[in-house]
């Protein structure tokens, strides 16, 4: 979503040490795993804003192409990061029916599904 | 511990389990088939026939489906609808219901049953009211627990007030609607409870098949944000929330765009802004809740917040800009009229004029749910004393749909399994109370709730022999180790949420039998209610009529069918017949032959031309007949059996309808009689008597009583003893009852006279001199 | 007075059409606009003006009566409506301004005219159409429209439908209701002030259940009906069911939703208090009582829906 996005700027402009010690103790505290996850997340992220650029600025002319690439990106998103969520150690309690495992076989068939219906709305 | 009768003490906890499971089964089945019996009056009353209007179109798609196709069907354009303009029908349909028809035709020849197309159109609607008890179980376990459940279940299963779109032939989008309604809302409760990506995505998919089935849709969409956005002002943010709403709207929306009707509306238009927005708001939430979980800086902390308040801000105005700008298509009017109710009959009639959307006073209430009217606030409040987050659903929706439900009699459609599933919370919960065996003791010492264990209290009443009401008892019984049993009444409940040490149950076999007599009494008077209700009121084709003979035996009255019939055997194939917008799709669907406008009242203007033609006098109607190529003029009139739906009572709204197209043209007040009243006897207004519905209703109505009086039977009223006359149609055909009344529209005088003129003559008078002249300018 | 020499001079005029010059009764009839902030108070001669065969000006004429002996309550309901939009007509530029009249002409100063027409009901309005001249309707008509009251006696739908007719639109804007703003703001700023007072309400789940339960109950004893169709309180003669089955009175909301409320509130009872009684015997009373509750309210509401549907062939008690 472009709200979220800005969201990080923001914060960077009120205070800058505060934001450090956020990056540091991300750095610190995550596992590879999630750190994998949220590298995907920012590249999803990007590629989702340079097509909202695109649309903008150039133009949007196949528009259920455009919105077919474009809820890709924030499907896969989400979805990505609702991964996070279920396998963050942090939040086990509160997914008490997923597993690890679960957790990714939701993942690729809630991808699967979201690519058929991306595919189909190419066009 | 007392007991206020004996349990049997032999049986072990796995042989309880297996026992209650497989009852429970039992009953799911015979509800199922309580539910698919309760629809067949239709067909046994009269015959297996597609009811009312709109079923007919849907039936005349599907067998365009089942016999060309799916890309047939998706291509097909329609050149007999809306003569000349014709109507691309794939594109302007949800699909879903015929596409489900289909499919079951096609797997049915597969297996090489060869079934009739009509049948399963006729049969659609009963085979998915067992489907929806069945998610209504579903979704009502998931609230309380499985005898709720199986109540919930039997309740929407026979419950008149959605019977009275699902009965056999009843082959409407609502037929498979709301077992999609209930299934979505279930998958939703699903994933948010287990916070399964999974659940989401079935929720999507189900949501997609609502959407691809019913314009209603439109209510998921709405409903869901608005249990997510209250979860979140409530503070119950979690995560679970986030993976099942983005899951949800991520893969629902770009699901729903596939439906060609839809198309861009989901980026495009209000109604789906909310849905849009709380996704916005979830991510920045999410975002800043994983920020927090890093940092823990006070000042961070505030400086988090008020950044995603000023974000929030700022999507409502981008929100405001947008539709100002009009990027986004503010509320569409069917939608706008629900919350503005004067909105509708200002400036679209045609919406105003449909029955099923006016609003419903409280009869309509009590018949379509009876007793389960006054258990569902009992219910909504059992629902507050928990509040899980989706008790917190189940109280929006109760909320919501009430009012909807108020506003159009349409809408109770949508209160109904709400009503269901907290009646049967409430039914269940006192069932539960009065079955446990369990009695307190009497001193004031204080003893140990005994809710917990499930094995102590459920040996009792899973007996050998049950009969399946039995059995909803034991399940009941045995779910009693849930929630409700933990003490918490109002009392305790109202003084927070601790739990009160005093002792609950009941003492004495009495106090016990009386309410489960009384309370059975009422299950019985209900099943009374329904049998009786949907057998007189919900189970009339409305295109085949039943009245009773003196002898109290029943006669069929099918003049509609007789006319359609005529109309297909004595029309050439590509005569155009002009009727009031309700009949377009019988036509269609029975007599095969093109219409001028149809029951999809897609464009305002045709169907306002129609009307006036109807509320013109001969001469200013004849020329528009002409230039629309009408053969025939089709109308029903009920003055003769007292059929009261009949165009002579639907005319004030033709007269409104075209008034607002042609305001200096056609005046509603004309139509009455400088009293204000509607009237059809002597003293009917001069415009009214000169209308061509008036004179093709009325005419040679009197001849039919000989000498005496003639009364049209609707109204009450006189007729007038010489009739009015007609010099520009012809009668062609009147039904057996007179219901239907066909006329030929004449064509033009071969020798150039105007028809009246013509008629004149060849009636013998004399012409007069002046007027011809003019008239004949006219014309041509 | 100011108009009576006018007046005088129209009383002398015979009612044959040549007479007066469409020219003439133009100049005197914008004459009579100005001097009434738009509005022409009509008699039966200037009604013939006003209506003048070869008239290229359009009217629209308010039959009424206002006299309290006649005794119309709509008539003075409209009247206001009328007025104002007449008024907010005589702000429009004088060339357009002076080719459309608004006109009131009083039962009891125009009998005979009321006769003519054979109006037996008022208010009624009229709208004349120009006979002459480009405003002329394609379809020659003279006979005056009559306007539609089907929304009601306000001014604004009034003026909405009427610049149909009308050579600009009227520059009609409802007044800004100041006392419904003002109580509005002051409520605002009274919660404002006390949400220290108002937040555990907010906050407090039995507030809400409170509210949401009174919403369903009140929805589902048919309110919108009510509010839609405008039903009154209660019938004339006292009756307060309303006959038909699907009609009712405003009355039978609050005796509905009453029945309901204490049926719901019985089994509640039931349900969540009773099993908390912890001597016997008044337990037992309790569960008599309330089941005894449940059976009378269930058969009077039965009784109650066989009012309404003749047909309905169950009976409880009653």
């Amino acid at each position: 979503m472009p709200a979220a996005k800005i969201a990080p700027s923001k914060t960077a402009g009120s205070s800058q040490s505060p934001l450090l010690s956020l990056w540091k103790a991300y750095y610190e505290s995550t596992s590879t795993r999630l750190k994998t996850i949220d590298a995907f997340l920012v590249f999803l992220m990007l590629s989702g804003i340079i097509q909202f650029l695109y649309c903008v600025l150039i133009t949007n002319f196949p528009f259920n192409a455009f919105l077919a690439g474009f809820a890709s990106c924030v499907g896969q998103f989400v979805l990505a990061a609702s991964l996070r969520a279920q396998v963050n150690p942090a939040n086990r309690s509160e997914f008490k029916d997923v597993s690890p495992e679960r957790a990714f076989a939701d993942f690729a068939l809630g991808s699967i599904v979201l690519h058929f219906f991306v595919y189909n709305f190419l066009g | 511990m007392p007991l206020a009768y004996s349990l049997p003490s032999d049986l072990s906890p796995a042989t309880v389990t297996n026992t209650s499971s497989l009852l429970r089964i039992i009953a799911l089945a015979l509800i199922s088939g309580a539910a698919i019996a309760s629809r067949l009056f239709a067909v046994v009353n009269f015959e297996s026939i597609i009811h009312e209007f709109d079923p007919w179109f849907n039936y005349r798609a599907t067998k365009v489906l089942a016999e060309k196709g799916f890309y047939a069907f998706w291509n097909w354009f329609d050149h007999t609808a809306w003569y000349p303009l014709g109507r691309v029908v794939g594109g302007t349909i949800y699909p879903g219901l015929m596409a489900t028809s289909g499919v079951i035709y096609n797997v049915l020849h597969a297996l090489n049953l060869p079934v009739d197309i009509r049948n399963i159109c006729v049969l659609l609607a009963p085979g998915f009211s067992a489907l929806t008890a069945w998610s209504t179980y579903m979704f009502t376990k998931e609230l309380k627990d499985e005898s709720a459940g199986l109540l919930a279940a039997a309740f929407i299963g026979i419950a008149p007030g959605y019977i009275s779109r699902s009965v056999a032939g009843s082959y409407d989008n609502e037929a498979i609607a709301i077992f999609l309604l209930m299934f979505t809302f279930y998958s939703w409760i699903k994933a948010l409870k287990t916070g399964s990506a999974f659940f989401g995505t079935l929720t999507a998919l189900f949501y997609f098949y609502m959407v691809a089935a019913w314009g209603g849709y439109a209510f998921i969409t709405n409903m869901i944000p608005l249990h997510a956005l209250t979860l979140i002002l409530m503070g119950r943010f979690s995560s679970r929330l986030y993976v099942a709403y983005s899951s949800w709207y991520a893969i629902g929306t770009l699901a729903s765009m596939q439906v060609p009707f839809v198309g861009f509306q989901p980026v495009r238009t209000s109604e789906h802004m909310a849905a849009l927005g709380v996704f916005g708001l979830l991510q920045i939430v999410a975002f800043a809740e994983l920020v927090r979980a890093h940092v823990s800086s006070r000042q961070f902390q505030s400086i988090l917040f008020g950044s995603v308040i000023v974000i929030g801000v700022l999507g409502v105005l981008a929100f405001a800009g947008l539709t100002y700008k009009g990027w986004i298509a503010p509320w569409t009017g069917r939608f706008y009229s629900l919350w503005d109710t004067g909105y509708a009959k200002k400036y679209i009639p045609i919406i105003a004029s449909v029955s099923e959307h006016q609003p419903t006073a409280w009869p309509s209430f009590f018949m379509d749910l009876q007793f389960l009217i006054f258990l569902f606030p009992a219910g909504v409040i059992l629902c507050f004393r928990e509040l899980r987050d989706e008790h917190v659903f189940v109280i929006i929706y109760a909320v919501v749909a009430s009012y909807f439900a108020g506003v159009m009699v349409r809408l109770m459609l949508t209160l109904t399994p709400v009503v269901c599933v907290a009646a049967a919370v409430a039914f269940s919960s006192l069932l539960d109370t009065y079955i446990d065996p369990v009695e307190p003791e009497v001193s004031e010492v204080a003893v140990p709730v005994t809710g917990g264990d499930s094995s102590a209290a459920s040996p009792a009443t899973v007996d050998g022999a049950v009969s399946s009401k039995k059995a909803k008892k034991a399940a009941a019984a045995v779910a009693d180790a849930s929630s409700t049993g933990i003490a918490s009444g109002i009392v305790a409940a109202i003084g927070g949420q601790s739990k009160s040490p005093k002792a609950r149950g009941i003492f004495g076999l009495d106090t016990r039998f009386l309410i489960v007599v009384n309370a059975l009494g009422m299950l019985l008077f209900f099943v009374l209610h329904c049998t009786y209700v949907t057998s007189s009121a919900y189970s009339s084709p409305s295109v085949v009529l039943a009245s009773q003979n003196p002898d109290g035996s029943q006669h069929i009255i099918d003049d509609f069918r007789e006319a359609y019939y005529w109309l297909r055997q004595n029309t050439p194939q590509d005569a155009v017949v002009m009727s009031w917008w309700d009949y377009g799709y019988q036509i269609a669907g029975m007599a095969d032959r093109p219409t001028l406008v149809d029951n999809n009242t897609w464009n305002n203007t045709h169907i306002a031309t129609v009307g006036k033609a109807m509320s013109s006098p001969e001469e200013v109607a004849y020329p528009i007949l002409r230039k629309h190529d009408v053969d025939y003029v089709l109308i029903i009139f009920g003055g003769l059996i007292g059929y009261s739906g009949d165009d002579i009572n639907k005319f004030l709204w033709m007269v409104r309808i075209a008034q607002g197209v042609w305001p200096d043209e056609i005046q509603e007040p004309n139509y009455f009689t400088p009293k204000g009243e509607y009237r059809i006897d002597d003293a009917a207004s001069p415009t009214m008597k000169n209308s061509l519905m008036y004179k093709m209703s009325y005419y040679r109505f009197a001849e039919l009583f000989g000498g005496s009086q003639a009364v049209d039977r609707v109204r009450g009223q006189q007729v007038p003893k010489t009739g009015p006359t007609l010099d520009y149609l012809d009668e062609a055909f009147t039904s057996e009852n007179w219901i239907v009344r066909i006329y030929q529209v004449k064509k033009e005088d071969l020798l150039g006279r105007d028809l009246k003129t013509a008629n004149a003559f060849a009636n013998g008078k004399k012409r007069k001199k002046s007027k011809p002249l003019a008239r004949r300018k006219a014309l041509a | 007075m100011l108009l009576l020499l006018p007046l005088l001079a129209l009383l002398s005029i015979p009612f044959c059409l040549a007479a007066p010059s469409a020219e003439s009764a133009h100049e005197q009839l914008v004459k009579l606009a100005a001097a009434n902030n738009g509005l022409i108070k009509l008699d039966d001669n200037l009604y013939n003006l006003l209506t003048h065969p070869n008239r290229n000006w359009s009217a629209s004429i308010h039959l009424t009566a206002l006299d309290p002996r006649r005794r119309c309550a709509p008539c003075k309901e409209f009247d206001p409506s009328f007025t104002a939009v007449a008024k907010a007509w005589s702000q429009v530029p004088k060339p357009q301004r002076d080719n459309h009249f608004f006109a009131t002409a009083d039962f009891d100063d125009t009998m005979a005219t009321f006769q003519r027409l054979g109006l037996q009901s008022a208010p009624v309005v009229h709208i004349h159409l120009p006979v002459e001249g480009d405003r002329r309707p394609a379809s020659g008509r003279t006979a005056p429209i009559v306007y539609d009251f089907s929304n009601g006696f306000d001014a604004g739908p009034l003026a909405e439908q009427l610049s149909v007719y009308t050579p600009v639109p009227i520059p009609y804007k409802a007044p800004i209701d100041w006392a419904k703003y003002g109580t509005a703001v002051g409520v605002g700023l009274i919660i404002l002030s006390g949400i220290r007072v108002f937040l555990p309400i907010l906050r407090s789940r039995w507030a809400w259940a409170a509210g949401t339960v009174i919403t369903s109950l009140v929805m589902t004893s048919g309110f919108m009906f009510v509010r839609i169709r405008g039903m009154p309180q209660s019938g004339a003669n006292g009756q307060w069911i309303a006959p038909g089955y699907q009609n009712q009175f405003g009355q039978e909301v609050q005796v509905v939703s009453f029945i309901y409320g204490l049926l719901s509130a019985a089994f509640l009872m039931l349900t969540l208090v009773t099993p908390y009684q912890t001597q016997p015997y008044r337990q037992r009373a309790q569960i008599y009582l309330w089941s005894g509750v449940i059976l009378v309210m269930f058969s009077v509401l039965i009784s109650l829906f066989r009012v309404k549907n003749r047909g309905y062939p169950f009976k409880l008690l009653l």
